[in-house]
């Protein structure tokens, strides 16, 4: 959040200048199997250490792009070269942050992360697109809220607080929207302790701990946003089942309803995700979403998280600065008053 | 504890005197209790531990009391508690003392609880709530159960405050087998209590976790505030651990259940 850069204002300059160096990309597919992580003092593969998310990767495929998976050497450069141009651009808007105000946040708090040659966060179905939702999630989708349609992005209504989703209201963005890159604050941070691996996330606050002791799940009826999480190590990969999910949020990039995000999800879900360490730096981290109640097969994202421990998680205090909820609010009543004149 | 002994007063003077061997040992018996070794080489504090005294009502001794809202019955009363606070007595300044006061009468829509706002430091870990220690062989992460809280203490290079939190800036350091915390940077918006108890943003508190033996952590935090108080003050407090098989910490995530609170008069149909 905003505090961020205002203490890593001096640093703002130093990571342009980085963006614009070009950095090989990386494929998508795992590229070592041959690599043994560290172990921590008590035998577990190490993967602590801070794994933002990254930016330059579009949660689909573009159609045209079909099966492929990579970025051509030519479409990979011009990707490059606008991130340059946009590092620019952001450095200035930097240096002209006192000019002007205005609703949105200024482009230099953006994190755009490293530019990769991979055409997309799906990558199973193979064209890297979200397979087709059953009929049941699509009459649940349209007949929602007596017609409203579930939360989504601002829509233009704000009869209540429940019209905004779970993000603008400050709740949470969920399991897979607390990892899924948005436009800032997507530290994220590996700890271990024996018995345990916790997933934290800096956007909003989330610390998922996650036991690694074979215990069942939790009852069923105890439904959680962030859902029930299992861990146990297959080899030297960290995999996780989380189970217990409330049908409340939803899995994209703010937890609900932009354009072209997957969108909510039913109770039913399951969601596994595999961590395995690829290198020093690297992680491959695959998440698969099973829930026969809205997709009509399961999906796989990739997201190859590359490490940086110079990335300073901070508090993202969201609810409790949210005075964009009361101002979404008063403001519609505003409008409701001037409407009856 | 206090009514055992009064109660004892009336048999015979030996017996009592021996029961007051009961009583007095608690903080002496633990001497010799060699914590076991966590993966860091330091004692071990992993686990998942939980207050149980009345300090989230009020952090000093008191009487029971009526709740905010007549409406939700003797759910929402104040049990009578013993209080935490060494002497009793916290230091206010004048002008404090009556915004501690102000902030008592106010409490059921400004204390930061009801909103669902982060706990802050201390009352974090005396809240009705279990939170988990998890002790690494670097960091030490606290996570909370209410709000989904947390804090990565710091075990290196003790580092500045950038900026003001909620959960403040910790850094940590082992004296002896005590984990001590140095917090700084805290906002100063949590109370310490419902019973409006508070600090300001020149907050500094200093914590002690000590483990006496398997299943408690001797809890201590040093509080100064000299813009609130006349003088540093003290609260101590046994946490527990909690012990059930299948112990783990849930979710309550509780911002939906403030929104009522906080924007039900901005509602089509306002919430009276």
């Amino acid at each position: 959040m905003r505090y961020r850069y205002l203490v890593s204002f001096g640093a703002v300059v130093a990571v342009a200048a980085l963006l614009s160096v070009p950095m090989p990309g990386q494929a998508p597919a795992a590229k070592t199997k041959s690599y043994t992580p560290p172990k921590t003092p008590w035998g577990d593969p190490d993967l602590q250490g801070i794994w933002p998310g990254n930016m330059g990767v579009p949660m689909q495929r573009n159609a045209n792009m079909g099966e492929r998976t990579t970025l051509t050497d030519q479409e990979f450069a011009a990707k490059q070269a606008q991130a340059a141009k946009q590092a620019q651009a952001d450095a200035q808007s930097t240096a002209a942050s006192d000019s002007k105000a205005g609703i949105g946040p200024p482009s230099y708090w953006t994190e755009r992360g490293k530019p990769s040659r991979q055409t997309s966060l799906i990558v199973d179905p193979p064209n890297g697109r979200l397979p087709p939702l059953t009929a049941e999630a699509q009459k649940y989708r349209k007949e929602a809220r007596g017609g409203k349609g579930l939360p989504g992005e601002w829509k233009g209504e704000a009869d209540s607080f429940e019209d905004l989703n779970i993000y603008y209201r400050c709740i949470t963005r969920g399991l897979l929207g607390s990892v899924i890159p948005v436009v800032y604050n997507n530290g994220n941070q590996i700890l271990q302790a024996p018995g345990y691996v916790v997933f934290r996330n800096e956007m909003i606050h989330e610390s998922r701990v996650i036991p690694l002791d074979g215990r069942p799940h939790v009852n069923s009826n105890v439904k959680l946003y962030l859902g029930d999480s299992r861990g146990r190590w297959e080899g030297n990969s960290l995999v996780v089942e989380t189970t217990n999910f409330t049908d409340k949020d939803a899995i994209g990039s703010n937890g609900a309803g932009y354009p072209g995000d997957p969108g909510y999800h039913s109770d039913q879900l399951k969601v596994i995700e595999k961590f395995t360490r690829t290198s020093d730096t690297n992680i491959d981290y695959r998440i698969t979403v099973i829930d026969e109640k809205t997709w009509t097969k399961p999906w796989t994202i990739l997201m190859q998280l590359e490490r940086n421990d110079n990335y300073q998680l901070l508090e993202y205090a969201c609810h409790e600065g949210n005075y964009a909820m009361s101002d979404i609010l008063s403001g519609a009543r505003a409008e409701d008053a001037a409407k009856k004149k | 504890m206090r009514f055992w002994v009064r109660a004892s007063l009336g048999f015979a003077a030996s017996s009592a005197a021996l029961l007051s061997l009961f009583l007095l040992p608690a903080s002496g018996q633990n001497a010799a209790y060699k914590a076991p070794r966590g993966p860091d080489g330091h004692a071990n504090l992993n686990g998942i531990w939980q207050a149980m005294n009345t300090a989230n009502w009020d952090i000093q001794d008191h009487a029971p009391y009526a709740g905010p809202m007549w409406e939700v019955g003797a759910i929402g009363a104040a049990p009578a508690g013993l209080g935490v606070v060494e002497g009793n007595d916290i230091p206010y300044k004048p002008e404090a003392a009556a915004k501690k006061k102000e902030n008592f009468k106010n409490r059921r829509t400004e204390d930061p609880e009801a909103k669902c706002y982060m706990p802050g430091i201390p009352r974090a870990n005396y809240m009705p709530y279990p939170f988990q220690i998890v002790q690494t062989n670097k960091d030490i992460l606290f996570v909370y159960e209410y709000a989904s809280a947390n804090r990565l203490v710091n075990m290196g290079k003790p580092v500045e405050a950038g900026t003001d939190t909620w959960m403040g800036t910790n850094n940590g350091r082992w004296e002896g087998d005590t984990l001590v915390i140095d917090v700084t940077g805290l906002n100063g918006l949590a109370w310490f209590d419902r019973a409006g108890n508070f600090g300001s943003d020149h907050l500094h508190i200093v914590e002690r976790f000590t483990r006496t033996n398997a299943d408690h952590l001797n809890y201590e935090a040093t509080i100064e505030d000299s813009t609130v108080f006349t003088k540093p003050w003290k609260i101590s407090m046994p946490l527990y651990k909690r012990v059930e098989k299948n112990a783990q910490l849930l979710e309550f995530k509780c911002v939906e259940f403030a929104e009522e609170l906080l924007y039900g008069k901005y509602k089509k149909q306002p919430t009276k």
